[in-house]
Protein backbone atom coordinates (compact mmCIF):
# COMPACT_ATOMS: atom_id res chain seq x y z
CA UNK A 1 0.00 0.00 0.00
CA UNK A 2 1.24 3.04 -0.77
CA UNK A 3 2.74 5.09 2.26
CA UNK A 4 0.55 7.91 2.38
CA UNK A 5 -2.57 6.35 1.31
CA UNK A 6 -1.70 3.81 4.40
CA UNK A 7 -1.40 7.21 7.08
CA UNK A 8 -4.76 8.80 5.83
CA UNK A 9 -6.78 5.48 6.36
CA UNK A 10 -5.00 5.16 9.69
CA UNK A 11 -5.76 8.22 11.14
CA UNK A 12 -8.78 8.30 9.62
CA UNK A 13 -9.82 4.86 10.93
CA UNK A 14 -8.56 5.62 14.41
CA UNK A 15 -10.62 8.99 14.76
CA UNK A 16 -13.52 7.29 13.58
CA UNK A 17 -13.37 4.89 16.13
CA UNK A 18 -13.02 7.34 19.01
CA UNK A 19 -15.32 9.70 17.70
CA UNK A 20 -17.46 6.55 17.89
CA UNK A 21 -16.87 6.01 21.30
CA UNK A 22 -16.42 9.01 22.46
CA UNK A 23 -20.33 9.46 21.10
CA UNK A 24 -21.39 6.54 23.11
CA UNK A 25 -19.88 7.48 26.31
CA UNK A 26 -20.79 11.21 26.17
CA UNK A 27 -24.84 9.78 25.69
CA UNK A 28 -24.43 7.38 28.76
CA UNK A 29 -22.74 10.01 31.02
CA UNK A 30 -25.01 13.13 29.95
CA UNK A 31 -28.04 11.65 31.24
CA UNK A 32 -26.63 10.38 34.57
CA UNK A 33 -25.09 14.48 34.39
CA UNK A 34 -28.20 15.23 34.10
CA UNK A 35 -29.75 13.72 36.40
CA UNK A 36 -27.09 14.83 38.97
CA UNK A 37 -27.35 18.24 38.57
CA UNK A 38 -31.34 18.58 38.45
CA UNK A 39 -30.89 16.27 42.06
CA UNK A 40 -28.19 19.36 43.10
CA UNK A 41 -30.61 22.16 42.15
CA UNK A 42 -33.70 20.61 43.97
CA UNK A 43 -31.84 20.55 46.72
CA UNK A 44 -30.67 23.49 46.62
CA UNK A 45 -34.14 25.36 45.73
CA UNK A 46 -35.07 23.51 49.12
CA UNK A 47 -32.34 25.66 50.83
CA UNK A 48 -33.36 28.97 49.79
CA UNK A 49 -37.17 28.24 49.81
CA UNK A 50 -37.21 26.84 53.33
CA UNK A 51 -40.57 25.18 53.88
CA UNK A 52 -40.52 23.60 50.24
CA UNK A 53 -41.32 19.84 50.18
CA UNK A 54 -42.14 19.55 46.21
CA UNK A 55 -40.31 21.51 43.22
CA UNK A 56 -42.52 22.54 39.81
CA UNK A 57 -40.14 23.63 37.01
CA UNK A 58 -41.29 26.72 34.57
CA UNK A 59 -39.66 27.48 31.91
CA UNK A 60 -40.22 30.69 29.98
CA UNK A 61 -38.93 31.80 26.47
CA UNK A 62 -37.18 34.95 26.33
CA UNK A 63 -40.09 36.00 24.01
CA UNK A 64 -42.15 36.32 26.94
CA UNK A 65 -40.04 38.48 28.87
CA UNK A 66 -40.83 41.17 26.48
CA UNK A 67 -36.98 41.97 25.73
CA UNK A 68 -36.51 43.08 21.97
CA UNK A 69 -32.92 43.10 21.86
CA UNK A 70 -31.07 40.26 20.08
CA UNK A 71 -28.09 40.38 21.62
CA UNK A 72 -29.79 40.56 24.87
CA UNK A 73 -32.23 37.71 24.07
CA UNK A 74 -29.35 35.45 23.08
CA UNK A 75 -27.58 36.10 26.14
CA UNK A 76 -31.01 35.76 28.44
CA UNK A 77 -31.87 32.29 26.60
CA UNK A 78 -28.86 31.20 28.26
CA UNK A 79 -29.69 32.41 31.78
CA UNK A 80 -32.93 32.94 33.20
CA UNK A 81 -34.84 30.85 31.69
CA UNK A 82 -35.61 28.04 34.41
CA UNK A 83 -37.84 29.24 37.19
CA UNK A 84 -38.30 26.64 40.10
CA UNK A 85 -41.62 26.84 41.70
CA UNK A 86 -41.34 25.50 46.07
CA UNK A 87 -45.06 23.74 47.19
CA UNK A 88 -44.77 22.98 50.67
CA UNK A 89 -46.69 20.09 52.17
CA UNK A 90 -50.16 21.72 52.39
CA UNK A 91 -49.99 22.27 48.50
CA UNK A 92 -49.38 25.97 49.29
CA UNK A 93 -47.13 27.91 47.02
CA UNK A 94 -44.00 28.97 48.90
CA UNK A 95 -42.13 31.23 46.21
CA UNK A 96 -40.10 31.39 43.32
CA UNK A 97 -36.54 30.41 42.69
CA UNK A 98 -34.10 31.34 39.84
CA UNK A 99 -30.79 30.98 38.66
CA UNK A 100 -28.93 34.21 38.36
CA UNK A 101 -25.17 34.88 36.52
CA UNK A 102 -22.62 37.50 37.06
CA UNK A 103 -19.46 38.35 35.81
CA UNK A 104 -16.69 37.66 38.58
CA UNK A 105 -12.77 38.12 38.72
CA UNK A 106 -11.91 34.63 37.67
CA UNK A 107 -15.16 33.23 35.73
CA UNK A 108 -18.71 33.51 35.79
CA UNK A 109 -20.73 33.45 39.70
CA UNK A 110 -24.33 32.07 39.78
CA UNK A 111 -26.20 32.10 42.71
CA UNK A 112 -29.67 31.07 43.21
CA UNK A 113 -31.97 33.00 44.49
CA UNK A 114 -35.47 32.13 46.59
CA UNK A 115 -38.21 35.26 46.46
CA UNK A 116 -41.33 34.64 48.83
CA UNK A 117 -44.49 34.26 47.02
CA UNK A 118 -46.72 36.96 48.55
CA UNK A 119 -44.38 39.69 49.69
CA UNK A 120 -42.38 39.34 46.60
CA UNK A 121 -39.01 40.32 49.28
CA UNK A 122 -35.95 37.50 49.09
CA UNK A 123 -35.66 35.11 51.11
CA UNK A 124 -32.16 33.62 50.79
CA UNK A 125 -29.59 33.72 48.53
CA UNK A 126 -27.01 30.49 47.38
CA UNK A 127 -23.98 30.54 45.71
CA UNK A 128 -23.51 27.84 43.20
CA UNK A 129 -20.64 28.11 41.91
CA UNK A 130 -18.13 30.92 41.33
CA UNK A 131 -14.44 30.43 40.66
CA UNK A 132 -13.49 33.95 42.76
CA UNK A 133 -9.91 33.63 45.16
CA UNK A 134 -10.14 31.40 47.81
CA UNK A 135 -10.00 33.47 51.07
CA UNK A 136 -10.88 36.30 49.09
CA UNK A 137 -13.67 36.49 46.61
CA UNK A 138 -14.63 33.09 47.99
CA UNK A 139 -16.24 35.34 50.91
CA UNK A 140 -19.01 36.34 48.64
CA UNK A 141 -20.35 32.39 50.22
CA UNK A 142 -20.05 33.46 53.39
CA UNK A 143 -23.63 33.78 55.48
CA UNK A 144 -23.37 37.82 56.57
CA UNK A 145 -22.62 38.55 52.98
CA UNK A 146 -25.43 36.44 51.76
CA UNK A 147 -27.68 37.16 54.12
CA UNK A 148 -27.79 40.90 53.34
CA UNK A 149 -29.65 40.44 50.10
CA UNK A 150 -32.76 38.88 52.85
CA UNK A 151 -35.47 41.17 51.97
CA UNK A 152 -34.73 43.39 48.94
CA UNK A 153 -37.60 43.30 46.03
CA UNK A 154 -37.17 44.09 42.69
CA UNK A 155 -37.95 47.38 43.29
CA UNK A 156 -34.52 48.01 45.57
CA UNK A 157 -31.58 49.26 43.89
CA UNK A 158 -29.07 45.87 45.09
CA UNK A 159 -26.15 47.56 44.39
CA UNK A 160 -22.65 47.35 46.56
CA UNK A 161 -22.14 50.39 48.22
CA UNK A 162 -26.14 51.71 48.01
CA UNK A 163 -27.78 48.69 50.06
CA UNK A 164 -25.32 46.03 49.81
CA UNK A 165 -22.17 46.15 52.04
CA UNK A 166 -19.18 45.77 49.92
CA UNK A 167 -16.11 42.93 50.66
CA UNK A 168 -12.82 44.80 51.24
CA UNK A 169 -10.42 43.40 48.87
CA UNK A 170 -13.36 41.37 46.93
CA UNK A 171 -15.17 44.35 45.11
CA UNK A 172 -15.39 42.43 42.00
CA UNK A 173 -16.84 39.72 43.28
CA UNK A 174 -19.35 41.38 45.56
CA UNK A 175 -20.58 43.33 42.89
CA UNK A 176 -20.80 40.09 40.23
CA UNK A 177 -22.86 38.47 42.63
CA UNK A 178 -25.35 41.43 43.44
CA UNK A 179 -25.51 41.83 39.74
CA UNK A 180 -26.70 38.29 39.41
CA UNK A 181 -29.21 38.45 41.82
CA UNK A 182 -30.50 42.16 40.58
CA UNK A 183 -30.70 40.99 37.08
CA UNK A 184 -32.29 37.55 37.87
CA UNK A 185 -34.67 39.02 40.22
CA UNK A 186 -36.13 41.53 37.54
CA UNK A 187 -36.02 39.01 34.73
CA UNK A 188 -37.92 36.00 37.13
CA UNK A 189 -40.55 38.52 38.63
CA UNK A 190 -42.13 39.67 35.05
CA UNK A 191 -42.16 35.72 34.61
CA UNK A 192 -44.09 34.85 37.37
CA UNK A 193 -46.01 38.03 37.41
CA UNK A 194 -46.56 37.86 33.77
CA UNK A 195 -47.82 33.62 33.95
CA UNK A 196 -50.63 33.81 36.38
CA UNK B 1 -16.17 43.16 33.08
CA UNK B 2 -14.29 46.23 31.08
CA UNK B 3 -11.85 44.49 28.51
CA UNK B 4 -9.30 46.33 30.56
CA UNK B 5 -10.18 44.45 33.47
CA UNK B 6 -10.38 41.16 32.21
CA UNK B 7 -6.79 41.96 30.66
CA UNK B 8 -5.53 42.82 33.97
CA UNK B 9 -7.07 39.66 35.40
CA UNK B 10 -5.32 37.67 33.54
CA UNK B 11 -2.21 39.28 33.82
CA UNK B 12 -1.74 39.75 37.20
CA UNK B 13 -4.56 38.86 39.33
CA UNK B 14 -5.08 35.31 38.29
CA UNK B 15 -1.75 35.00 36.66
CA UNK B 16 -1.92 32.14 34.70
CA UNK B 17 1.18 30.71 36.14
CA UNK B 18 1.81 31.89 40.10
CA UNK B 19 -2.41 31.09 40.86
CA UNK B 20 -3.81 29.17 38.26
CA UNK B 21 -1.02 27.08 37.95
CA UNK B 22 -0.96 26.37 33.92
CA UNK B 23 2.13 25.93 32.27
CA UNK B 24 4.38 24.97 34.97
CA UNK B 25 6.67 22.85 32.82
CA UNK B 26 8.39 25.37 30.51
CA UNK B 27 7.89 27.94 33.67
CA UNK B 28 10.70 25.18 35.43
CA UNK B 29 12.31 24.51 32.23
CA UNK B 30 13.10 27.63 30.26
CA UNK B 31 13.61 30.50 33.22
CA UNK B 32 17.17 29.72 33.69
CA UNK B 33 18.39 32.65 31.69
CA UNK B 34 16.63 36.04 31.01
CA UNK B 35 17.04 35.80 27.14
CA UNK B 36 15.38 32.40 26.83
CA UNK B 37 12.70 33.22 29.04
CA UNK B 38 11.91 36.49 27.13
CA UNK B 39 11.89 34.01 23.57
CA UNK B 40 9.52 31.53 25.02
CA UNK B 41 7.46 34.56 26.70
CA UNK B 42 6.63 35.54 23.32
CA UNK B 43 6.39 33.04 21.41
CA UNK B 44 3.94 31.17 23.95
CA UNK B 45 1.73 34.56 24.28
CA UNK B 46 1.80 34.73 20.43
CA UNK B 47 0.12 31.05 19.75
CA UNK B 48 -2.25 31.48 23.18
CA UNK B 49 -3.51 34.72 21.00
CA UNK B 50 -3.97 32.46 17.27
CA UNK B 51 -5.15 29.81 19.43
CA UNK B 52 -7.26 31.32 21.24
CA UNK B 53 -9.06 33.22 17.92
CA UNK B 54 -8.94 29.80 16.29
CA UNK B 55 -10.63 27.43 19.15
CA UNK B 56 -13.24 30.44 19.89
CA UNK B 57 -14.13 29.54 15.97
CA UNK B 58 -14.25 26.16 16.20
CA UNK B 59 -16.47 26.05 19.27
CA UNK B 60 -19.02 28.32 18.11
CA UNK B 61 -19.10 27.27 14.32
CA UNK B 62 -19.04 23.12 14.69
CA UNK B 63 -18.53 21.97 18.40
CA UNK B 64 -22.23 24.36 19.45
CA UNK B 65 -24.20 24.35 16.12
CA UNK B 66 -23.68 20.36 16.05
CA UNK B 67 -24.12 19.32 19.66
CA UNK B 68 -20.60 17.86 19.80
CA UNK B 69 -19.58 19.01 23.15
CA UNK B 70 -17.66 15.84 24.09
CA UNK B 71 -15.25 16.30 21.09
CA UNK B 72 -14.17 19.70 22.70
CA UNK B 73 -10.69 18.20 24.19
CA UNK B 74 -10.11 16.42 20.93
CA UNK B 75 -10.57 19.09 18.61
CA UNK B 76 -9.07 21.84 20.64
CA UNK B 77 -5.42 19.75 21.29
CA UNK B 78 -5.41 18.74 17.44
CA UNK B 79 -6.25 22.33 16.30
CA UNK B 80 -3.05 23.71 18.84
CA UNK B 81 -0.81 21.24 17.65
CA UNK B 82 -1.47 21.88 13.91
CA UNK B 83 -1.45 25.30 14.52
CA UNK B 84 1.86 25.23 16.50
CA UNK B 85 3.07 23.56 13.43
CA UNK B 86 2.10 25.89 11.00
CA UNK B 87 3.68 29.15 12.60
CA UNK B 88 6.47 27.36 12.63
CA UNK B 89 6.70 26.68 8.94
CA UNK B 90 5.33 30.23 8.73
CA UNK B 91 8.10 31.79 10.51
CA UNK B 92 10.83 29.46 8.43
CA UNK B 93 9.51 31.33 5.86
CA UNK B 94 8.65 34.54 5.90
CA UNK B 95 10.86 35.73 8.76
CA UNK B 96 14.03 34.11 9.59
CA UNK B 97 15.04 36.61 12.61
CA UNK B 98 11.73 35.76 14.56
CA UNK B 99 12.15 32.00 13.88
CA UNK B 100 15.44 32.34 15.33
CA UNK B 101 14.37 33.80 17.96
CA UNK B 102 11.32 31.30 19.03
CA UNK B 103 12.01 28.54 17.05
CA UNK B 104 13.00 26.50 19.47
CA UNK B 105 10.64 26.94 22.04
CA UNK B 106 6.98 26.16 19.00
CA UNK B 107 7.38 22.23 19.38
CA UNK B 108 7.18 22.93 22.88
CA UNK B 109 4.44 25.04 23.21
CA UNK B 110 2.22 22.11 22.21
CA UNK B 111 2.36 20.48 25.29
CA UNK B 112 1.68 23.76 27.56
CA UNK B 113 -1.17 23.43 29.10
CA UNK B 114 -1.94 26.89 28.92
CA UNK B 115 -3.07 27.26 25.77
CA UNK B 116 -5.48 24.32 26.44
CA UNK B 117 -6.51 25.46 29.59
CA UNK B 118 -7.27 29.08 28.23
CA UNK B 119 -9.02 27.82 25.29
CA UNK B 120 -11.37 26.02 27.60
CA UNK B 121 -11.58 28.77 30.16
CA UNK B 122 -12.98 30.92 27.30
CA UNK B 123 -15.59 28.33 26.85
CA UNK B 124 -16.97 28.20 30.28
CA UNK B 125 -17.06 31.74 30.78
CA UNK B 126 -19.02 32.43 27.24
CA UNK B 127 -16.12 35.00 26.40
CA UNK B 128 -17.10 36.91 23.23
CA UNK B 129 -14.47 36.54 20.57
CA UNK B 130 -13.05 39.79 21.70
CA UNK B 131 -12.59 38.84 25.06
CA UNK B 132 -11.38 35.84 24.56
CA UNK B 133 -8.31 37.53 22.49
CA UNK B 134 -7.74 39.99 25.27
CA UNK B 135 -7.85 37.63 27.95
CA UNK B 136 -5.47 35.45 26.17
CA UNK B 137 -3.27 38.39 25.58
CA UNK B 138 -3.34 39.07 29.14
CA UNK B 139 -2.74 35.56 30.06
CA UNK B 140 -0.13 34.95 27.81
CA UNK B 141 1.71 38.46 28.99
CA UNK B 142 1.35 37.12 32.27
CA UNK B 143 2.90 33.99 31.36
CA UNK B 144 5.98 35.71 30.13
CA UNK B 145 6.34 38.16 33.13
CA UNK B 146 6.67 35.40 35.46
CA UNK B 147 9.21 33.47 33.29
CA UNK B 148 11.26 36.87 33.02
CA UNK B 149 10.86 37.39 37.10
CA UNK B 150 11.58 33.72 37.95
CA UNK B 151 14.62 33.08 34.85
CA UNK B 152 15.97 36.64 37.22
CA UNK B 153 15.54 35.28 40.00
CA UNK B 154 17.58 32.12 39.00
CA UNK B 155 20.30 34.08 37.38
CA UNK B 156 20.79 35.43 40.82
CA UNK B 157 20.50 32.26 42.54
CA UNK B 158 24.31 30.74 41.01
CA UNK B 159 25.88 33.17 43.16
CA UNK B 160 23.99 31.59 46.68
CA UNK B 161 25.08 29.10 48.52
CA UNK B 162 22.35 26.86 48.68
CA UNK B 163 22.09 23.62 50.36
CA UNK B 164 23.09 20.95 48.10
CA UNK B 165 19.31 18.91 48.07
CA UNK B 166 17.87 22.24 47.35
CA UNK B 167 19.94 22.82 44.19
CA UNK B 168 18.32 23.32 40.92
CA UNK B 169 14.74 22.57 41.01
CA UNK B 170 13.85 22.68 44.61
CA UNK B 171 15.15 26.04 45.04
CA UNK B 172 13.46 27.28 41.87
CA UNK B 173 10.01 26.27 43.45
CA UNK B 174 10.51 27.64 46.98
CA UNK B 175 11.19 31.26 45.09
CA UNK B 176 8.29 30.54 42.61
CA UNK B 177 6.11 30.16 45.96
CA UNK B 178 7.75 33.39 47.07
CA UNK B 179 6.72 35.09 43.30
CA UNK B 180 3.70 33.48 44.02
CA UNK B 181 2.82 35.35 47.15
CA UNK B 182 4.17 38.88 46.20
CA UNK B 183 1.65 38.33 43.12
CA UNK B 184 -1.18 37.53 45.99
CA UNK B 185 -0.82 41.44 46.67
CA UNK B 186 -2.72 41.89 43.47
CA UNK B 187 -5.74 40.12 44.57
CA UNK B 188 -7.30 43.42 46.11
CA UNK B 189 -6.41 45.35 42.83
CA UNK B 190 -9.49 45.37 41.26
CA UNK C 1 7.72 -11.44 35.91
CA UNK C 2 10.90 -9.76 36.85
CA UNK C 3 10.82 -7.39 34.47
CA UNK C 4 7.55 -6.74 34.91
CA UNK C 5 8.24 -5.62 38.88
CA UNK C 6 10.90 -3.78 37.54
CA UNK C 7 8.75 -1.49 34.99
CA UNK C 8 6.38 -1.13 37.31
CA UNK C 9 8.13 -0.08 40.66
CA UNK C 10 10.30 2.30 38.01
CA UNK C 11 7.68 4.70 38.00
CA UNK C 12 7.35 4.87 41.62
CA UNK C 13 10.67 6.01 42.40
CA UNK C 14 13.57 5.73 40.21
CA UNK C 15 11.91 7.26 37.62
CA UNK C 16 9.29 9.23 39.79
CA UNK C 17 7.39 11.51 37.54
CA UNK C 18 6.89 14.16 39.52
CA UNK C 19 10.26 14.33 42.08
CA UNK C 20 12.50 12.96 39.20
CA UNK C 21 11.65 13.75 36.11
CA UNK C 22 9.47 16.61 37.46
CA UNK C 23 6.62 16.13 34.49
CA UNK C 24 3.17 16.99 34.17
CA UNK C 25 3.57 19.52 37.23
CA UNK C 26 0.60 21.72 36.53
CA UNK C 27 -2.11 19.46 38.16
CA UNK C 28 0.54 18.35 40.92
CA UNK C 29 0.53 21.73 41.86
CA UNK C 30 -3.30 22.69 41.01
CA UNK C 31 -5.24 19.91 42.76
CA UNK C 32 -3.05 19.13 45.88
CA UNK C 33 -5.39 21.72 48.72
CA UNK C 34 -6.21 18.00 50.13
CA UNK C 35 -5.31 14.47 50.01
CA UNK C 36 -8.25 13.29 48.64
CA UNK C 37 -8.07 15.62 45.61
CA UNK C 38 -4.30 14.59 44.92
CA UNK C 39 -5.32 10.79 45.20
CA UNK C 40 -8.66 11.60 42.54
CA UNK C 41 -6.21 13.38 39.85
CA UNK C 42 -3.78 10.47 40.59
CA UNK C 43 -5.75 7.94 40.11
CA UNK C 44 -7.48 9.57 36.91
CA UNK C 45 -4.15 10.04 35.64
CA UNK C 46 -3.18 6.81 36.04
CA UNK C 47 -6.20 4.79 34.52
CA UNK C 48 -5.58 7.00 31.47
CA UNK C 49 -1.82 6.22 30.98
CA UNK C 50 -2.29 2.76 31.54
CA UNK C 51 -5.43 2.41 29.20
CA UNK C 52 -3.65 4.74 26.25
CA UNK C 53 -0.16 2.66 26.54
CA UNK C 54 -2.19 -0.47 26.31
CA UNK C 55 -3.80 0.48 23.05
CA UNK C 56 -0.92 2.42 21.34
CA UNK C 57 1.16 -0.73 22.41
CA UNK C 58 -1.59 -2.73 20.43
CA UNK C 59 -1.70 -0.76 17.42
CA UNK C 60 2.15 0.07 17.08
CA UNK C 61 3.07 -1.98 14.28
CA UNK C 62 0.18 -0.25 12.31
CA UNK C 63 0.37 3.32 12.79
CA UNK C 64 2.66 4.38 11.05
CA UNK C 65 5.70 6.21 11.88
CA UNK C 66 4.94 10.01 10.29
CA UNK C 67 1.85 10.18 11.63
CA UNK C 68 2.28 8.68 15.13
CA UNK C 69 2.16 11.63 17.64
CA UNK C 70 -1.70 12.89 16.26
CA UNK C 71 -2.67 9.02 16.51
CA UNK C 72 -1.09 9.00 19.98
CA UNK C 73 -3.20 12.50 20.89
CA UNK C 74 -6.20 11.09 19.31
CA UNK C 75 -5.97 7.55 21.90
CA UNK C 76 -4.84 9.79 24.30
CA UNK C 77 -7.74 12.60 23.72
CA UNK C 78 -10.42 9.57 23.67
CA UNK C 79 -9.22 8.07 27.40
CA UNK C 80 -9.10 11.57 28.95
CA UNK C 81 -12.60 12.25 27.67
CA UNK C 82 -14.23 9.07 28.51
CA UNK C 83 -12.57 9.84 32.17
CA UNK C 84 -14.33 13.52 32.21
CA UNK C 85 -17.84 12.19 31.35
CA UNK C 86 -17.89 9.61 34.22
CA UNK C 87 -16.11 11.46 36.44
CA UNK C 88 -18.43 14.19 35.97
CA UNK C 89 -21.72 11.47 35.83
CA UNK C 90 -20.27 9.57 39.23
CA UNK C 91 -18.22 11.46 41.24
CA UNK C 92 -19.59 15.21 40.19
CA UNK C 93 -17.96 16.15 43.67
CA UNK C 94 -14.72 15.16 43.08
CA UNK C 95 -15.51 16.74 39.23
CA UNK C 96 -16.37 20.20 40.43
CA UNK C 97 -12.98 20.28 42.17
CA UNK C 98 -10.66 19.01 39.61
CA UNK C 99 -12.32 20.94 37.30
CA UNK C 100 -10.30 22.34 34.15
CA UNK C 101 -7.64 19.95 35.13
CA UNK C 102 -9.34 16.85 34.13
CA UNK C 103 -9.51 17.74 30.05
CA UNK C 104 -5.71 18.99 31.00
CA UNK C 105 -4.25 15.37 31.35
CA UNK C 106 -4.37 15.20 27.71
CA UNK C 107 -1.52 17.70 27.63
CA UNK C 108 0.02 16.10 30.61
CA UNK C 109 3.50 15.18 29.10
CA UNK C 110 3.62 11.98 31.24
CA UNK C 111 1.17 9.99 29.28
CA UNK C 112 2.77 11.02 25.82
CA UNK C 113 5.79 10.80 27.26
CA UNK C 114 5.17 6.93 27.88
CA UNK C 115 3.48 6.21 25.09
CA UNK C 116 6.31 7.39 22.57
CA UNK C 117 9.07 6.33 25.40
CA UNK C 118 7.30 2.99 26.34
CA UNK C 119 4.70 1.92 24.20
CA UNK C 120 5.53 1.99 21.28
CA UNK C 121 8.34 -0.27 21.23
CA UNK C 122 7.05 -2.82 24.20
CA UNK C 123 4.79 -5.78 24.16
CA UNK C 124 1.26 -4.94 25.64
CA UNK C 125 1.49 -6.02 29.29
CA UNK C 126 4.97 -4.68 29.63
CA UNK C 127 3.25 -1.43 29.28
CA UNK C 128 -0.10 -1.62 30.89
CA UNK C 129 2.41 -2.51 33.90
CA UNK C 130 5.04 0.17 32.87
CA UNK C 131 1.74 2.67 32.66
CA UNK C 132 0.57 2.02 35.94
CA UNK C 133 3.84 2.10 37.36
CA UNK C 134 4.21 5.70 36.26
CA UNK C 135 0.15 6.54 37.37
CA UNK C 136 0.80 5.01 40.30
CA UNK C 137 4.17 6.98 41.28
CA UNK C 138 2.19 10.41 40.24
CA UNK C 139 -0.68 9.62 42.32
CA UNK C 140 1.66 8.73 45.47
CA UNK C 141 3.32 11.84 45.24
CA UNK C 142 0.19 13.76 44.47
CA UNK C 143 -1.38 12.28 47.61
CA UNK C 144 1.78 13.30 50.11
CA UNK C 145 1.71 16.74 48.59
CA UNK C 146 -1.86 17.00 48.88
CA UNK C 147 -1.48 15.16 52.55
CA UNK C 148 0.89 17.61 53.38
CA UNK C 149 -0.88 20.78 52.30
CA UNK C 150 -4.40 19.48 54.09
CA UNK C 151 -2.76 19.12 57.42
CA UNK C 152 -0.62 22.38 57.19
CA UNK C 153 -3.56 24.23 55.61
CA UNK C 154 -6.37 22.97 57.25
CA UNK C 155 -5.46 20.83 60.57
CA UNK C 156 -6.71 17.67 58.51
CA UNK C 157 -5.84 14.28 57.01
CA UNK C 158 -8.51 13.17 53.98
CA UNK C 159 -10.90 15.16 56.02
CA UNK C 160 -10.58 13.80 59.06
CA UNK C 161 -9.87 16.66 61.53
CA UNK C 162 -6.56 15.82 63.86
CA UNK C 163 -5.62 17.87 67.30
CA UNK C 164 -3.65 21.02 65.07
CA UNK C 165 -3.59 23.94 67.36
CA UNK C 166 -2.89 25.99 64.50
CA UNK C 167 -2.76 26.15 60.84
CA UNK C 168 -1.04 28.37 58.56
CA UNK C 169 -3.98 29.31 55.61
CA UNK C 170 -1.26 30.36 52.74
CA UNK C 171 -0.71 26.19 52.21
CA UNK C 172 -3.78 26.02 51.18
CA UNK C 173 -3.18 28.86 48.19
CA UNK C 174 -1.40 28.61 45.23
CA UNK C 175 2.12 29.98 47.28
CA UNK C 176 1.95 26.62 49.79
CA UNK C 177 1.75 24.42 46.62
CA UNK C 178 5.10 26.11 45.34
CA UNK C 179 6.95 25.95 48.55
CA UNK C 180 5.63 22.21 49.77
CA UNK C 181 7.03 20.61 46.85
CA UNK C 182 9.68 22.17 46.49
CA UNK C 183 10.69 21.05 50.05
CA UNK C 184 9.60 17.66 49.42
CA UNK C 185 11.33 17.83 46.44
CA UNK C 186 14.29 18.54 48.32
CA UNK C 187 13.78 15.97 51.00
CA UNK C 188 13.28 13.09 47.76
CA UNK C 189 16.92 14.23 46.89
CA UNK C 190 18.15 13.79 49.91
CA UNK C 191 17.05 10.34 50.51
CA UNK C 192 18.38 9.28 46.76
CA UNK C 193 21.93 10.98 48.13
CA UNK C 194 21.74 8.83 51.38
CA UNK C 195 21.13 5.62 49.26
CA UNK C 196 23.51 6.08 47.00
CA UNK C 197 26.04 6.63 49.55
CA UNK C 198 25.06 3.44 51.14
CA UNK C 199 25.05 1.33 47.89
CA UNK C 200 28.91 2.88 46.85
Amino acid sequence: MNESVRMIVVLSVIAMVSAGVLSWAYQTASVIIEENEARALESSVLEVLPGTSTVNIIRRSPDELGVEDPGEMKEREQKTTLIYQGVDAQGKIVGYAFVGEGNGYGGVVRVLVGVDEDTDQILNVKILSHTETPGLGSRIEDEGFRSQFAGKTAQDPIAINQDIDNLSGATISARATAEAVRKGLQDAVAIYRGGE
Amino acid sequence: MSLFLLFLSALLVNNFVLVRFLGICPFMGVSKEVDSAIGMGMATTFVMVVASAATWLIERFILEPFGLPFLQTMSFILVIASLVQLVEMFLHKTSPALYKAMGIFLPLITTNCAILGLAIMSVQNAYTFIQAVVFALGGGLGFTLALVLLAGIREELRFADIPEPLLGAPIAFICAGLLSLAFSGFAGLI
Amino acid sequence: MARMVKNFVNGLWNENPTFRLMIGLCPTLAVTTSAVNGLGMGLATAFVIACSSALISLLRKVIPDKVRIPAYIIVIATFVTIVDLFMNAYMPDLHQVLGLFIPLIVVNCIVLGRAEAFASKNSVIASIFDGLGMGLGFTWALTVLGAVRELLGAGSIFNVKLPVGATIGIMSLPPGAFITLGILMGLVNMISARQKKRAS
